[in-house]
């Protein structure tokens, strides 16, 4: 199985990748800004987001009834998302209006801001502060990801932050750090567009040359604010934090540095937390969950990030009678298992089945595809990789997986969050 | 050189040329022991699913014991055969299965989708789970009190708080769909093994089940594995009776689930829904895409997109075998929820009483009938429409008109299912949050008595 590639570079910088698949009459458009939450200066946390949802509040010519209703009444679906390295936009849409998502991205990546007004900050400045209720403040173990990010990453460090930002930093956000953000990040050769799906290869490109060519390439980008590179990798020193109250049961997150997104370690770890806790023959779920009953459910899990560090991250819940204490200590005799004696043959070879498996599962999307090569592309400049990576997970051995462990899952690198019930909890109970 | 016109951005690019989709065709046969097959082949990746789909759904349990369906069905790979959890585990990871068992309230469904490479050795696990389950009593004490923690966890959850006090206010008392499929507390903690194994006994059998295919796979290979591994499977799950459906209040009522300090409320409005083979289905499908099964609905569009008040509303009817729930819902900050209810009604009503113009109608018919292939690129995507079939009894050609039939729905018949199927004044108006906060300007609406529920005292 071979995804088909094809790739070529606009005068202004826009690198376009194509793949064709006519099995289904759809064709996904996908837009990688390589831009994220990291490019974010103090105080004005929260801004790429913010910026994500102001993409689709218009452009110069994209009025009434806007982009989402224009995707919408052709019978297409799309959405967006802001991460810690990049902002992705994508439209699937029928075939035949591969056009209509063309002129869209166009003119909100050229066009945006004579469209831009305070009254559409204002409005959706209020809808952006009500996902951060619903997913963060109001969420039990909401703000996980955010505290683990402030532990892993030192303040002066471009993940430090959340990617929703505070409240205070994006009640203060005004129409120039809008304005700004666009007329930095935003240009042609800041992205990768990805289209995947049923269109003929040429024509294809020719409207791609035709809808974003004229666009003009940006000016040059500014260094990532802080201190993107950590040296050495490793905290040197345990860091802890313990939430207490707002949950009913405790929870437990251990998390270690490792070398980011595309570095052999990282594989080996990703494969290392297949392993761990992948499927119910994992390691945590067969000790854990069903053996000992010190967690309720296990999960474990790297983050595909490029800057600096990635992570990987165990996390465990607790069950009514149970102790995060004998949790957190189980998860890190596993780990320490793995480190003094590697993993068996069979263990990995189901591990490496697993993430295989899924892969081929994946790609039955059109949409997944596109993102996928879109990534590719934006971090390694080689979307290729989705037709080989599987071959950097193949080459991850025993010995590897264990020295991944000895290295960089030790004391001196790691950060443990605990969540506990509180004292209002306990009353209840 | 070509004259290419001058690019012209404020026109809309016209559409190239429509490109045909058609649904995969289905194929039925049943086998000697009443099994049914059905199968779909979609080729192009080495993939394949196969489901097992049984008479084994929440309607089928005993009053007292809700939650013994989705225990059973959870229970299934902790042991069968000669083969206990550990095993089953290893060999399920080892072909790299994506093994998948759960129930609804009409069926349970067990399956799994693999590489095709694998799939023979798949089915035989499958198999082996459906029709050998041991139920080991570890397993059951494991997995009961692993639910009941989850009950737990839900009502600390302000979604799934709303969700549970909505069915509970939906529909009467001690009817079956006014508790969580799942089951609750009370029920759950009086499980046993020999009440799983006694429900695993009498629903899970061929006759009136079903074996769904889809992928890389061809009827006769997918007769074939079913001859091979359920050929002589035997047995029928009894008839079951209709659940009763009564709804709980007969005029719009609040309850406000008191969730002190919260900084949102989650809001469901909502009542008794549609049975999935109502005559007037794709209407309200249209309906309520129109009110907010779709992004740029009424319910978004206003909560969202003009006041700010959420991240998010939208609606939604669940239809079963029998009438299901119909919910509208959002998450509001608190300062507005009075207000964020009284226009969610106001859109309920104004569906009644407008009918809707053409180019909305138009818009969303084209939407639902656009984004119905893009379910349809994996094999699981077409399995559950074949699940669908069988769950329904819809006929084998169903969805080749799927888009016909939502593309023909009319402004009158908009206006029809919306004055026969959304219920304002009648309705259970369901707030998660502050009580303290959100009462009074609530009860200042005027809709009707508002209730305050701890949700500590829920059974």
């Amino acid at each position: 199985m071979q995804i088909p590639i094809e790739r070529f570079t606009l005068g202004n910088g826009l690198r376009v990748v194509l793949s064709e698949d006519h099995s289904n009459p759809v064709v996904a458009v996908n837009l990688w800004y390589d831009v994220g939450s990291r490019n974010e200066r103090p105080g004005r946390t929260g801004l790429a987001h913010l910026f994500e949802h102001m993409m689709f509040k218009g452009s110069q010519h994209v009025g009434e009834p806007g982009h989402i209703a224009h995707v919408e009444r052709v019978g297409g679906s799309l959405n967006a998302s802001t991460w810690l390295d990049r902002t992705t936009y994508y439209d699937t849409v029928p075939a035949d209006r591969l056009e209509l998502a063309l002129w869209l991205e166009s003119d909100r990546m050229g066009f945006f801001l004579p469209a831009l007004s305070r009254e559409k900050l204002d409005t959706e400045r209020e809808v952006v502060k009500n996902e951060r209720r619903q997913r963060v403040d109001n969420q039990p173990y909401g703000d996980w990801d955010e505290r683990l990010q402030a532990l892993l990453y030192p303040p002066d460090h471009p993940y430090h932050h959340p990617v929703i930002g505070s409240m205070a930093d994006l009640e203060a956000m005004g129409l120039e750090d809008v304005r700004d953000f666009f007329r930095t990040f935003y240009a042609p050769n800041n992205a990768v567009l990805t289209l995947c799906g049923d269109f003929e290869p040429a024509g294809a490109r020719e409207l791609v040359e035709r809808w974003f060519g004229p666009i003009p390439r940006g000016p040059g980008l500014p260094p990532l604010p802080g201190r993107p590179v950590l040296d050495p990798l490793r905290l040197g020193a345990e860091a802890r934090g313990v939430v207490e109250g707002g949950v009913p049961l405790p929870r437990v997150y251990v998390a270690w540095r490792i070398p980011p997104y595309g570095a052999p370690e990282y594989y080996a770890a990703d494969v290392l937390s297949e392993l761990l806790a992948g499927g119910k023959s994992s390691r945590l779920y067969r000790d854990l969950v069903r053996e000992r009953r010190l967690a309720r459910s296990v999960g474990a899990f790297v983050l595909p990030v490029v800057t600096g560090a990635s992570a990987l991250i165990v996390r465990g819940s607790v069950p009514p009678a149970g102790d995060a204490a004998a949790l957190e200590a189980a998860v890190l005799a596993e780990v320490e298992r793995i480190a003094a004696g590697g993993p068996d043959a069979a263990e990995l070879e189901r591990a490496l089945t697993g993430l295989e498996a899924r892969h081929v599962f994946e790609l039955q999307k059109v949409d997944e595809r596109a993102d996928q090569l879109s990534m590719l592309a934006t971090y390694f400049d080689d979307p290729g990789l989705i037709n080989t990576e599987l071959d950097r997970y193949r080459a991850v051995t025993a010995a590897a997986v264990q020295r991944l462990a000895r290295e960089y899952l030790g004391d001196d690198n790691r950060v443990v969050l605990t969540y506990l019930p509180g004292a209002a909890a306990a009353e209840e109970a | 050189m070509s004259a290419v016109p001058a690019l012209d951005r404020t026109r809309v690019p016209a559409p190239g040329p429509l490109r045909p989709f058609r649904f995969p065709a289905v194929e039925r046969r049943t086998l000697s022991n009443g099994l049914e097959v059905l199968a779909a082949e979609v080729r192009g990746f080495p993939v394949v699913t196969f489901d097992l789909v049984m008479d084994g759904g929440g309607v089928a349990e005993p009053s007292a014991q809700g939650g013994v369906a989705s225990l059973a069905a959870g229970l299934l790979e902790s042991g069968a055969g000669e083969r206990g959890a550990a095993e089953i585990a290893e060999a399920v990871d080892g072909l790299g299965l994506a093994l998948d068992s759960g129930v609804s309230w009409d069926t349970a469904q067990a399956g799994f989708t693999s590489l095709r490479s694998r799939a023979d050795a798949g089915f035989a696990i499958l198999a082996d789970l459906v029709r050998r389950p041991t139920f080991p009593q570890d397993e059951v004490d494991r997995l009961r009190d692993e639910r009941l923690a989850a009950l737990t966890q839900r009502r600390a959850t302000p979604a799934a708080l709303a969700d549970e006090v909505a069915v509970r206010s939906i529909f009467a008392p001690g009817t079956p769909f006014s508790r969580l499929l799942g089951g609750v507390a009370g029920t759950v903690a009086g499980l046993d093994r020999e009440r799983v194994a006694a429900f695993h006994a009498a629903r899970y059998r061929p006759r009136g089940a079903a074996l769904v295919a889809a992928g890389d796979v061809s009827m006769d290979e997918a007769a074939a594995l079913a001859e091979r591994f359920l050929g002589d499977w035997t047995g029928a799950a009894a008839a079951v009776a209709a659940p009763d459906v009564r709804p709980r209040f007969d005029r719009a009522t609040i309850v406000i689930a008191d969730r002190p300090g919260a900084v949102q409320s989650e809001i469901r409005v909502g009542h008794v829904g549609i049975e999935r083979t109502a005559p007037d289905f794709f209407a309200v499908t249209v309906m309520n895409a129109i009110l907010g099964g779709v992004f740029s609905s009424r319910l978004n569009r206003t909560l969202r997109e003009r006041l700010g008040y959420t991240y998010g509303a939208s609606s939604s009817f669940a239809s079963r075998r029998q009438p299901g729930t119909f919910t509208a819902h959002a998450a509001v900050q608190t300062e507005v929820t009075a207000h964020a209810v009284a226009e969610m009604l106001r859109e309920i009503r104004e569906l009644r009483e407008v009918q809707v113009g053409e180019v909305e109608l138009t818009d969303v018919r084209t939407f639902l009938a656009g984004v119905f292939p893009l379910g349809l690129q994996t094999t699981d995507g077409v399995a559950s429409r074949l699940v669908t079939l069988f769950t329904f009894g819809l006929p084998d050609d169903y969805y080749a008109h799927h888009r016909d039939r939502i593309l023909s729905v009319t402004a009158a018949e908009v206006q029809d299912a919306a004055r026969r199927r959304l219920w304002p004044d009648r309705a259970a108006i369901v707030v998660a949050g502050d009580a303290e906060k959100v009462r009074g300007p609530l009860e200042d609406l005027g809709l009707g008595p508002v209730e305050i529920l701890d949700p500590a005292t829920l059974g």
